[in-house]
């Protein structure tokens, strides 16, 4: 199912995705990144690898990085509670890099109940973890993001994080005003 | 069979050229006297997280032997990567499972493998393929080798019986996380003529 034309941010996002020369993308596809997905899913440049629990991602994108190749991780920002223990292994244990990007759960505005923990939980786990990390609210931002997060996860040998919200995200808080 | 038993019917069909995943625990210290002279042995300390890193390593380098070397205790911990494996089906990788029935490591409590669980045929109702048990080791070498060279994904299990070989200290597995990583990155980079981790920026 192609769905129609994908919106501009899910577009910059793969594009994003191939001039940053990730080959890999493991996700459990959501709702607030589905074009992203969808286009990933589609891409015959890229190997989508959809799991089911996110604590499959972390492996997959130290596995793919030991290989030589880069990966990124997608989900929405809840998924960090699934991922964080292979996660704090994979980098206390072993240092590797990791890029995981997400979406923003709970975005101020947020009218769904169960979405407030999202948000809630997922700034004190990224510090617990000692994982920097970035929004990107605006789709001009998007490619330099994913440039600068590869470079700067392999840098410091750690894992770092993008958090979508705002215009890069399939449908803005505000949209629902 | 115990674990020392089945590492050795199946350390000779390893060569150097292949890329292997470990299990935490006693697996470590066998497959560090066992395995081919070479740092091919990514020695990964996180449960649940084995077959994972070795999918990631089977579809990024697709003309290489990608193995791993599973414990119950680890597969029990995340048994949705049967999932995402029998969605996959990566060709080049074999997964061999050291069954116990219990967290040795620990004392010996048991896992529950040792109950009702039949990890195989979690495997293979998962839509992995090739999916057998097997419990002496003759039969397992014998599959593990054809699993190796058929050109599709295999999930083996080896039922094997507690015991832990009692390896000197010398002996013993000597290096850390952190060295565990760069020796098996080193290599692959060798291996693969690549650079994966430079020591300075490119640009």
């Amino acid at each position: 199912m192609t769905g129609g034309a994908a919106p501009e941010y899910a577009r910059l996002f793969v594009e994003g995705l191939k001039e940053a020369d990730v080959e890999v993308v493991t996700a459990l596809p959501e709702s607030l990144l589905a074009s992203v997905y969808r286009l990933c899913a589609a891409d015959n440049a890229i190997r989508y690898i959809q799991v089911s629990n996110e604590a499959d991602m972390p492996g997959i994108c130290a596995g793919t990085y030991l290989a030589g190749k880069r990966a990124m991780m997608i989900m929405e920002n809840s998924g960090i509670r699934q991922c964080c223990e292979p996660v704090a292994r994979l980098a206390f244990q072993h240092a590797l890099p990791m890029v995981m990007a997400m979406s923003y759960r709970g975005e101020w505005g947020e009218q769904n109940w169960w979405g407030h923990n999202h948000a809630q939980t997922m700034a004190p786990i990224l510090d617990a973890l000692r994982i920097p990390h970035r929004f990107v609210t605006e789709p001009d931002e998007i490619k330099p993001a994913i440039k600068r997060a590869f470079k700067h996860a392999d840098g410091s040998n750690w894992p770092v994080a993008l958090v979508f919200s705002g215009n890069c995200v399939e449908l803005p808080a505000y949209a629902k005003d | 069979m115990q674990r020392i038993d089945a590492f050795r019917a199946i350390a000779p069909s390893i060569a150097a050229e292949d890329l292997v995943t470990t299990s935490i625990g006693a697996t470590w210290d066998d497959w560090w006297n066992l395995k081919p002279d070479a740092d091919n042995t990514f020695f990964t300390g996180v449960l649940g997280s084995v077959t994972s890193t070795a999918l990631g390593l089977a579809v990024s380098l697709p003309h290489r032997r990608i193995v791993a070397f599973e414990s119950d205790g680890s597969m029990l911990m995340n048994t949705g990567i049967l999932c995402t494996l029998g969605a996959e089906r990566p060709p080049n990788l074999t997964v061999l499972v050291f069954d116990n029935g219990i967290y040795e490591n620990i004392g010996g409590p048991p896992t529950l493998t040792s109950k009702n669980t039949d990890l195989a045929r979690m495997a293979e109702g998962a839509g992995c393929l090739n999916c057998a048990t097997v419990d002496r080791p003759d039969a397992l070498a014998e599959r593990f080798s054809t699993m190796l060279d058929d050109g599709e994904m295999g999930y083996l299990v080896a039922k094997i019986e507690p015991g832990k070989h009692p390896w000197e200290w010398k002996d013993r597995k000597p290096t850390d996380g952190i060295e565990d990583k760069y020796r098996f990155l080193r290599y692959v980079e060798r291996l693969e003529g690549v650079v994966i981790h430079p020591g300075a920026p490119q640009n």
